[in-house]
């Protein structure tokens, strides 16, 4: 990259400079802006349904009489499933699965009314392709209430014709009734959980590698002995020039981010905007933080970028977005706390989605500025390595 | 040609930015993702209770509940303020209510409600405290159920024996319903792909580097452009064929994923994905001026493949566009197939579908990177040779 000619020293000559860095190289605007909006369209959009309906699956019916073709017909009724095959047998079923035609399939066996009239207890199973989650646990839940439907018809018709009245039965099919009450997500809408946990974790993944490639630039050239000579010296005031305008970029995008995510697409907000938004603002620079931590202690382009790519894409996972972290093991849970997503994600959790008062989240709060100062504590070698830059290729 | 492969090949060896993609990437990551998740099931979650009825059968309810594999009652609250403290400060996860009078109405032949009410952070929570609840409510009732039809009408021995209609499931592939096993076979070809992708953006970027800086360039050597990407892939492939192996036999032999499938049949299939990888690697190579903005450039686009591969949410239900995106990714079809192959146990023929497009894709892949190499790497190197 070529020297920035700017005669003047100070703090305002390097915000200046850092400006201009990044309107000049496609590459940033690639990782500011381009990345994150085309995040935020594909995720809103790909999910906007909140659950996949009418997953594709198929009946086995091997029984062939009323009640079993009563039973087809109320499973074809249901909103989640599609009835596209009606295959003659189990290998048929299995063969359409294994080509990822169906998600699953209900099996009705052979002299079904009979022998359930007889009472020799024929077994209605259900199979669900689980290797896809979503889709095959919509299955499990449409095939398991189809299964008990019809479970209670029968047992109604053979207990009325044991001369059990019709009133006392309906009562007695289900003495005992456990109604779920998701809160806070009704609908169970799973484009939810992926949008906001995936588009800041999105963020945090660019702001380490924008943090970490613009101040390791420097460094790969050589530019740095000028970013400090223009600072006179003072690491403090090179970095805060660097950063601040890219501080303030990030901000007007996770500003963006949470109007979208909250307003425009109407994703749950049941708490107050003000701590949210105080969230994501301070998310920014505990982001920042993190990767200027990771730039101590690696001054260099190549080795920073990659821990900081390893740690931001593992993020994904070890923050616990879908699989608790009580349920991990001891020794991989605990580094789901040294991300500053995992606590986004907390306060998302408490604030938004849950509405809860703040003083439940104000340790996440405090995280954000453990994260702000940690880059303090390794400064001194950055500035060394600033002032001698060395590249190894 | 040879000349080219042991040239790539010495260039490779000396680089740690494209070993540690080649090394580091395919037999750490999958390790470190696979622990991540390797506990699979989601057990134990805590839940408070709220008990208006304090009766044996209430207490029964909650210990079958506790019982559960899922759910774990860590204690009773006085009211619902007070579970709701539990759920926020984050003790507990779900609340069971238990209204006055449950008991009384199960006796009098009444249908009784008790209800659950779940904290929504995380969806395996709440799927697991549906799960627990279902059961615990159905084996309730028969038991009740069975209990009073005796009572009124002590006839029915097919009643009274148990249940009339058993109703069994069955997992297909993930037996276990196990998060690992789902998430992580998808991820395994998805880790294989970036690897290749990167490696080989990271490889143009450094080649045009090392031009800028020293003046150095390979491409001079080179007989064609085509033969040097032949070159350069066999070279890559040399050194990544034990790590594919491991990936894609060992990781999963080593997590227990599920493994119906038949290995050979598996890299026979994967082999097209791996040339279209290649292809788009080289493709990628076009924008790459400079070996680090590879990162900058391509470990975002991560996510968007794994969203993409329909893995996570069906492909059939996706917008057109995000459909048709989908079609042209390597992975999109590698996920689809490797699953189909590892977890269902289909057969190569089988998946004839997603194998027909991976060689098409490698195919149109290996012509945008040809176009990439030969009209905006090679010129771009020209030029800085001339200067």
């Amino acid at each position: 990259m070529k020297e920035i000619r700017i005669a003047d020293r100070g703090f305002r000559a390097i915000m200046l400079r850092s400006l201009v860095q990044i309107v000049r190289r496609p590459v940033y605007w690639t990782g500011f802006f381009i990345f994150p909006l085309f995040m935020f369209l594909f995720l809103t959009t790909m999910l906007e349904k909140g659950l996949p309906t009418r997953v594709p699956a198929a009946i086995v019916d091997r029984d062939g009489t009323s009640l079993s073709r009563e039973i087809t017909q109320n499973l074809g009724g249901m909103q989640m499933v599609d009835l596209k095959y009606t295959p003659n047998s189990f290998s048929e079923a299995r063969h359409l699965m294994q080509k990822g035609e169906i998600y699953g399939y209900f099996l009705i066996p052979e002299n079904f009314k009979a022998d359930l009239l007889a009472g020799r207890k024929p077994v209605i199973t259900f199979y669900t392709n689980m290797t896809y989650f979503v889709p095959a646990s919509m299955l499990f839940k449409t095939f398991k209430a189809t299964a008990v439907y019809a479970k209670a018809g029968i047992v109604m018709e053979v207990a009325q014709s044991a001369g059990v009245d019709a009133e006392s039965l309906s009562s007695m099919m289900m003495p005992v009734n456990i109604a779920a009450r998701p809160i806070g997500n009704p609908q169970l809408n799973y484009g939810i959980y992926i949008a906001n946990s995936f588009v800041p974790c999105l963020l945090q993944l660019m702001i380490f590698l924008m943090t970490a490639f613009s101040i390791g630039q420097e460094l790969k050239y050589g530019t740095s002995r000028r970013l400090m000579q223009m600072a006179d010296g003072s690491i403090f005031k090179a970095l805060a020039g660097k950063l601040l305008p890219q501080t303030v970029i990030w901000w007007v995008i996770v500003f963006f981010m949470t109007a979208w995510l909250y307003r425009y697409s109407h994703y749950p907000m049941h708490g107050s905007w003000g701590w949210m938004l105080l969230s994501e603002f301070m998310f920014v620079p505990a982001c920042q933080g993190f990767a200027l931590f990771v730039v101590c202690v690696l001054p260099n382009l190549r080795l920073s970028l990659s821990v900081c790519a390893l740690i931001g894409i593992l993020s994904f996972s070890i923050a616990a977005f879908s699989f608790p972290v009580p349920s991990m093991y001891p020794a991989m849970g605990i580094f789901s706390y040294i991300v500053p997503i995992r606590y986004n994600f907390l306060i998302y959790i408490d604030q938004a989605l849950n509405g809860i008062d703040v003083a439940y989240s104000r340790m996440w709060f405090v995280a954000y500025i453990i994260f702000m100062l940690l880059p303090f504590t390794l400064l001194w070698r950055l500035k060394r390595d600033m002032n001698n830059p060395v590249y190894v290729p | 040609m040879f000349a080219v492969y042991c040239r790539e090949f010495k260039m490779v060896t000396h680089d740690v930015g494209i070993i540690l993609f080649f090394m580091f990437l395919p037999l750490a990551y999958p390790i470190i993702y696979s622990l991540i998740y390797n506990p699979e099931l989601v057990k134990d979650v805590s839940m408070v209770v709220v008990d208006h009825d304090r009766t044996a059968l209430s207490r029964e309810l909650v210990r079958k509940m506790d019982a559960c594999d899922q759910a774990h009652v860590i204690g009773y609250a006085t009211d619902l303020g007070d579970a709701r403290r539990a759920i926020d400060s984050h003790k507990a996860y779900a609340i069971l209510e238990i209204p006055e009078g449950f008991a009384r109405k199960v006796g009098r032949n009444e249908a009784s409600n008790a209800v659950m009410y779940c904290e929504m952070s995380l969806l395996l929570r709440y799927r697991g405290f549906l799960v627990a609840s279902t059961n615990v409510m159905q084996e309730f009732s028969s038991e009740l159920m069975t209990e009073n039809i005796d009572r009124i009408a002590p006839l029915a021995e097919t009643i009274a024996t148990g249940d009339l209609l058993p109703v069994h499931n069955v997992s297909m592939g993930n037996i276990r319903n196990g998060f690992d096993s789902f998430i992580m076979p998808g991820v395994l070809i998805l880790i294989l792909q970036q690897c290749i992708v990167l490696a080989v953006g990271m490889a143009g970027g450094a080649q045009r580097e090392s031009m800028r800086l020293t003046g150095y360039c390979s491409d001079n050597l080179a007989p064609s452009v085509f033969l040097t990407m032949v070159a350069q892939m066999l070279c890559y492939l040399t050194i990544l064929v034990i790590p594919i192996i491991f990936m894609l036999h060992y990781v999963p032999l080593i997590f227990r994923f599920p493994m119906a499938g038949d290995a050979l049949e598996i890299f026979a299939f994967i082999l097209p994905m791996i040339f279209a990888s290649f292809g788009l690697g080289f493709a990628f190579q076009s924008v790459v001026t400079e070996r680090e903005t590879v990162f900058v450039l391509w470990v975002a686009t991560s996510l968007v493949f794994l969203l993409l591969s329909g893995l996570i949410w069906p492909m059939y239900d996706m917008l057109p566009v995000w459909r048709w995106l989908a079609g042209i990714c390597p992975s999109t079809w590698g996920v689809e197939g490797f699953v189909k192959m590892n977890a269902n146990g289909a057969s190569l023929s089988q998946v004839s579908g997603p194998y027909l497009n991976l060689w098409i894709l490698a195919v149109v892949w290996w012509v945008l990177g040809y176009c990439s190499r030969r009209w905006v790497v090679r010129p771009a190197l020209m030029k800085l040779s001339s200067r």
